[in-house]
């Protein structure tokens, strides 16, 4: 860090707050870790462990994290680089406040409070929201296998990185925080007028077929469930009506 | 006001029918009215007698009428970049301003904020990121008052450092962050009264999240109310809108408490007046 510190000002707070940071991410956990590169205090990388009992249990899972000159103000970017079935790699993800403005970043959020968000979020459907991918399960828990000997080009072999300690649990303020966010790809726009990540590894595509959610499908679904429920309703009126008819009759 | 457009979804009209991706056309057509402004205008102005503020309604009666009324009591205005955050900017520069002429209310004001951290980290937030903005505050705030009712000479060069540092981007917005900090801790420790005040089915916590701790969202009087009780520093804010009558209305908050602050409110936008 000393070398960081001197090629940087520390007075300005984005640059003070990173340091603290890293100071404070500076031991592996086993749910996740991350640091800064040597050489750029405003690009991270970080490996998360997949969540248990998800598709993505035993899965090891590594990224980028890119911090905007603004940050703390406006949120870091993530890019996932193992394949993992959830989020396209190589493409930058954001956070924000599910069904909110994306804009809803807090200052008082971190680094941390970003990785435990995205391990929380990757069992959650996708829903084709831009970034997302939707796997089968199958598919997610052969590439949660394959991703444990993935390598990453700059820190390694990416199963050595996480500890065995357990992270801190989320404080009540964290968690409710956690229960709110989702991540979304950024906008087509915003990726054309920003300089194309260059790619850290060459990623294959997973050789197995992808599941594109189907709406027609879903649709077909829905229309199903309809007529069921109509038909269902019909019937109960008309029993209510026998029943009606009967006890009237009965009277006479 | 820019303030407005910022909060405004009326440019969806003109993106035709590409539903796609139309929050994030208006996000991005925000993105660059925000640049736009931020450009433009200074975080914190210089100070500007209050006639300017009658140059921009030369043609404008119901506002000439007011402006007129302001100046029975303002003799300056500074005004603030209006991004949203600019109750947070106004109500800390002009208060810091006032500390550095009131030793007393200095010294009972650094005891609140020295307590302030607890309170928040009790609510749950992340120890060390409240600490990180905390600590700027604070450093601000002893400089302040380091220089507090020195010679006038002396307080020439701390207004000006004061101008400087709120002119920089990186401190002016960690002491925003702080002060929506203690709003919400505010909110937050006295739900049951502040629940009142939400429209909606929000709660308190959620609304915090929402409208209280990101920047760039607009104040409304819910956190006036909440920022001036929990520092107990009294805040005067003159609204000027179109309605009725030749007189600016001035609210004081807290109610009762001799205003330190003086804020000028027109639909959006809070500046600073001087008397």
């Amino acid at each position: 860090m000393a070398e960081i510190g001197d090629r940087y000002n520390t007075k300005c707070p984005g640059v003070k707050r990173l340091m603290r940071e890293a100071l404070e991410l500076a031991e592996a956990t086993e749910e996740y870790c991350a640091r800064p590169l040597e050489d750029n205090l405003f690009e991270w990388h970080f490996t998360v462990q997949g969540p248990k009992g998800t598709d993505f249990e035993g899965g090891i899972y590594h990224g980028r994290i890119l911090l905007p000159k603004e940050y703390p103000m406006h949120p870091p970017h993530i890019i996932l680089l193992t394949p993992n079935g959830r989020f396209e790699v190589n493409k930058k993800i954001c956070l924000s406040i599910s069904g909110h403005h994306p804009e809803t970043w807090q200052p008082s959020w971190s680094i941390r409070t970003a990785l435990l968000a995205l391990i929380a979020f990757m069992p959650t459907p996708a829903e084709g929201t831009i970034g997302s991918l939707d796997y089968s399960p199958a598919e997610r828990k052969i590439l949660a296998r394959k991703s444990r000997s993935w390598v990453c080009s700059q820190c390694g072999e990416i199963s050595s990185l996480l500890s065995s300690t357990a992270a801190k649990p989320p404080t009540e303020e964290e968690q409710s925080v956690l229960n709110q966010i989702a991540f979304k790809g950024e906008e087509e726009q915003a990726n054309k007028s920003q300089p194309p990540v260059e790619p850290v590894q060459q990623i294959q595509r997973p050789v197995l077929e992808s599941t594109e959610p189907d709406a027609s499908l879903l649709d077909q679904l829905t229309e199903i469930i309809v007529v069921l429920l109509i038909g269902a309703i019909a019937i109960f009126f008309y029993r209510r009506y026998n029943a009606f008819y009967n006890i009237n009759q009965t009277e006479i | 006001m820019a303030d407005d457009a910022s909060s405004s979804s009326s440019y969806a009209g003109n993106l035709g029918d590409n539903s796609i991706n139309q929050d994030e056309l208006i996000m991005k057509q925000q993105r660059e009215i925000e640049k736009e402004i931020s450009e433009s205008i200074p975080l914190v102005g210089d100070l500007e007698p209050l006639s300017s503020l009658e140059q921009e309604y030369t043609e404008d009666p119901v506002y000439l009428l007011k402006v007129k009324d302001l100046f029975s009591k303002y003799k300056y205005i500074r005004r603030t970049r209006p991004d949203g955050n600019c109750f947070f900017r106004a109500f800390s520069y002009a208060y810091l301003e006032y500390l550095l002429t009131d030793k007393t209310e200095y010294e009972k004001f650094y005891e609140i904020a020295k307590t302030s951290k607890d309170t928040l980290v009790a609510l749950g937030f992340s120890q060390f990121t409240v600490e990180d903005f905390y600590e700027t505050f604070m450093e601000v705030l002893q400089r302040v008052g380091e220089e507090s009712g020195g010679t006038l000479e002396a307080l020439e060069a701390a207004r000006a450092e004061l101008h400087d540092k709120f002119n920089k981007q990186g401190h002016s917005d960690y002491i925003v962050v702080y002060l929506r900090l203690i709003t919400s801790g505010q909110l937050q420790t006295q739900q049951e009264f502040y629940q009142n005040f939400i429209e909606g089915s929000r709660t308190v916590t959620e609304f915090c999240r929402q409208e209280v701790e990101p920047m760039y969202k607009e104040s409304d009087h819910i956190h006036i109310i909440a920022l001036s009780n929990a520092l107990n520093v009294g805040v005067r804010v003159k609204y000027m809108d179109r309605g009725e009558g030749s007189q600016v209305i001035a609210h004081d908050f807290p109610e009762g408490k001799t205003p330190l602050v003086h804020l000028l409110y027109r639909p959006g936008h809070y500046d600073i007046l001087y008397t």
